[in-house]
């Protein structure tokens, strides 16, 4: 398995958590069980789990808090991990459910163990490339939360793709002012074109709200 | 003796035959009251003859006034409760009709003690002499009436129009039964009724010389009435005969029944065990596949192998032993581990209907004596059912809770209380009938079979509304078994 991260089994069945566990650890995954919800919400509501990577491996039907109520809470608890739902009687409305709040599989309990692995590989992907997506954005808001409230107004007629004499006349600034800010947008975001500029204020959704203030 | 004597003395001796027999069928079960009517009318039946025979025979004016006189009491009795059979034989009749009839009965009969000779006649005049079955009778001469005697006349009329109605009304109602009943009332009851009144009519006007009689076509009418009323119990008797060898044949059929519904569930239980045995020997085989193989932990693997296997097939057996068709087979049993067998059977069923299943256990409960799989059908079917009626409830309000506890005289009582919305207590009453289901997909002979094996136990079982919340509680006791304790 070429995919790093944690796998969270939890299930209430002490026999089928110990086997399942035995499994993935011999398939080469890192795995840490729980018998219930409310256990594993406990470790991860702890700080240093948050930084780990890793997807959940839980049974559907479980007393207490099931499958479903576990995901919710996950959420609710700001911790986006990807799901898998195990089952012993795999019902509809409960897997469009579960799907629907993001989970990556609902596999029957005796599913081929080919494709229980795949799943939970195909989790932890999602979950890195989350990671990944999210600590690139976290970087790019940092850069534009430099910039100051005047170089925000010209990045936003720049974007609209206004010449300098435009900009000056809409901000009533010189020509030469106007340069001087577009040199430090493009050094603070550290950007060498109008076009890739364009792109990343768009990628972090920059002036989507329609513009009411132009005259 | 005389043959109006002999024949009229038999005619009153079949009647109170008749009376003693229904009158013994009605104290047996009192809810069947057309027995109760069949007996009131035969026995007004029998005054009746002993009246007509002194009417016959009577010697003076006065004498035939007399017995005139007396003959309306057992008269009203005939009258009213051949009504009264007919509205209870066909269901069909107005009441308010029958109200109106009873009202006029009894104007006539307290006005027939009230006056002389009689209710209707002012005055007799003279007796006449003439030949009847070949013997000298007595009847009255030219009578004077009352103004009022159309009372009298009105109140005949009003009682055929009642039958006449009742019958027509069952006629149109339909259905082969409905219709030969109806017929049966129209030519047993009507046309006999009938019959009496315009001859006592003629009679009255003196068309015909002869004496006035009412005996022979009320004996028609008991006749009619006790034939189709031991008609009724015949049936009864042979439906409740086919009805109990269905119940038992049904009593298995139930359990498969019961665990139909608990497929799923049982599913669920069999695929914890197999999917851990699974998992398992995948894991030892990727042990196996390296090149170390962990020795200790493969020993680990197969010994928890065994035990799941072992937990599969006891899951099976319980199941097989439920399917079994057997006689009752009575040990004595601990009811926590009956209890808690059944509760694990459909504790993933429980789970997955976010049901609380609660059993509330008394420490040191005596041993009762019953047999384990019947018994555990009868909890099983109570248990389900007090999940069903939660369906409904908020997730926060499912739980269906399991109490058992000894009672006094050497009995043990077992009570199932579900938190749903109950019952009406018309409908509590009818949840042990055959066929009676208040689920889309019920069959309606789970609580009957249940009753039919607690009380082949010796106990009881019961539905009533639960001590506290809305829900039902079934409860049901159990003899103690012979000597030790728990």
């Amino acid at each position: 398995m070429s995919a790093a991260g944690v796998v969270y089994v939890v299930d209430d069945d002490p026999s089928f958590r110990r086997a399942v566990t035995r499994m993935l650890t011999a398939a080469g995954l890192s795995v840490q069980s729980y018998s219930s919800g409310p256990e594993l919400l406990a470790h991860l509501s702890a700080d240093a789990a948050a930084e780990e990577s890793g997807c959940v491996l839980a049974d559907l039907c479980m007393p207490g808090l099931d499958g479903l109520e576990l995901q919710q809470a996950c959420t609710e608890l700001g911790v986006a991990l990807p799901f898998v739902f195990l089952t012993g009687h795999g019902d509809v409305p409960s897997a469009v459910s579960a799907m629907r709040h993001g989970a990556v599989d609902f596999l029957d309990k005796c599913a081929p163990q080919q494709a229980l692995l795949s799943s939970l590989e195909q989790a932890l992907e999602r979950d890195a490339n989350a990671r990944v997506a999210r600590l690139k954005r976290e970087r790019l808001e940092q850069r534009f939360a430099a910039l100051t409230m005047r170089e925000r107004e010209v990045l936003e007629q720049v974007v609209q793709g206004r010449m300098n004499k435009q900009i000056a006349a809409a901000l009533a600034i010189h020509e030469r002012t106007v340069k001087l800010h577009r040199n430090a947008i493009t050094t603070k975001l550290g950007v060498r074109s109008v076009a890739e500029l364009t792109t990343l204020t768009r990628e972090i959704g920059l002036f989507e709200e329609p513009r009411q203030s132009c005259p | 003796m005389s043959l109006v004597t002999t024949l009229w003395s038999m005619q009153a001796a079949a009647a109170l035959t008749l009376a003693v027999l229904y009158g013994l069928v009605w104290s047996i079960d009192r809810r069947n009251l057309a027995n109760l009517t069949l007996c009131i009318v035969a026995v007004a039946m029998a005054v009746a003859a002993r009246d007509e025979v002194r009417m016959m025979h009577a010697a003076t004016t006065t004498e035939y006034g007399e017995w005139t006189r007396l003959i309306y009491l057992p008269l009203f009795f005939a009258l009213v409760g051949q009504m009264f059979f007919v509205h209870l034989f066909l269901g069909t009749g107005r009441v308010w009709l029958l109200s109106i009839i009873v009202g006029a009965r009894v104007v006539v009969l307290a006005g027939n003690f009230l006056t002389h000779p009689t209710f209707a006649w002012r005055e007799i005049v003279g007796l006449r002499q003439v030949t009847f079955l070949g013997e000298q009778v007595s009847i009255a001469g030219p009578i004077v009436l009352r103004s009022w005697h159309w009372l009298s006349l009105a109140s005949y009329l009003l009682i055929i129009v009642f039958i006449a109605d009742a019958a027509l009304r069952a006629w149109r109602r339909g259905g082969a039964e409905g219709r030969r009943k109806a017929l049966v009332i129209a030519a047993g009851v009507g046309i006999p009724l009938t019959l009496t009144a315009v001859y006592s009519q003629a009679v009255l006007l003196g068309a015909l010389p002869l004496p006035f009689l009412v005996t022979p076509s009320f004996l028609i009418t008991i006749v009619v009435m006790a034939v189709e009323l031991s008609r009724g119990f015949i049936l009864n008797r042979q439906t409740r005969q086919e009805l109990e060898e269905l119940r038992a044949e049904l009593a298995r059929a139930g359990r498969v029944t019961a665990l139909g519904q608990l497929a799923s569930a049982l599913a669920h239980e069999l695929s914890q065990p197999l999917s851990a045995i699974l998992r398992n020997a995948e894991a030892a085989e990727l042990h196996l596949n390296g090149p170390h193989p962990d020795l200790d932990e493969l020993r680990a693997i197969v010994t928890d192998i065994r035990k799941d296997d072992q937990r599969a097939g006891d899951v099976i057996e319980q199941m097989r032993s439920l399917i079994k068709r057997r006689t009752l087979q009575m040990h004595p049993l601990a009811l926590n581990e009956v209890v808690e067998d059944v509760i694990s059977l459909v504790h993933s069923d429980a789970l997955a209907r976010h049901v609380a299943l609660d059993y509330v256990m008394t420490p040191g409960l005596p041993l009762v004596s019953g047999d384990r799989v019947h018994l555990s059908q009868v909890l099983l079917n109570l248990i389900i059912n007090g999940m069903d009626a939660t369906q409904a409830s908020p997730a926060y309000n499912k739980r269906v809770v399991i109490e058992a506890r000894p009672r006094e005289e050497g009995r043990v009582e077992v009570a199932v209380t579900d938190s749903g919305p109950g019952l009406p207590a018309a409908a509590i009453a009818k949840v042990f009938d055959p066929f009676y289901t208040t689920k889309s997909g019920g069959l309606g002979m789970g609580l009957p079979i249940s009753r039919t094996i607690i009380e082949a136990h010796g106990g009881r079982l019961w539905a009533e509304r639960a001590p506290q919340g809305s829900g039902l509680t079934f409860r049901f006791t159990l003899a103690q078994a012979q000597g030790a304790v728990s």
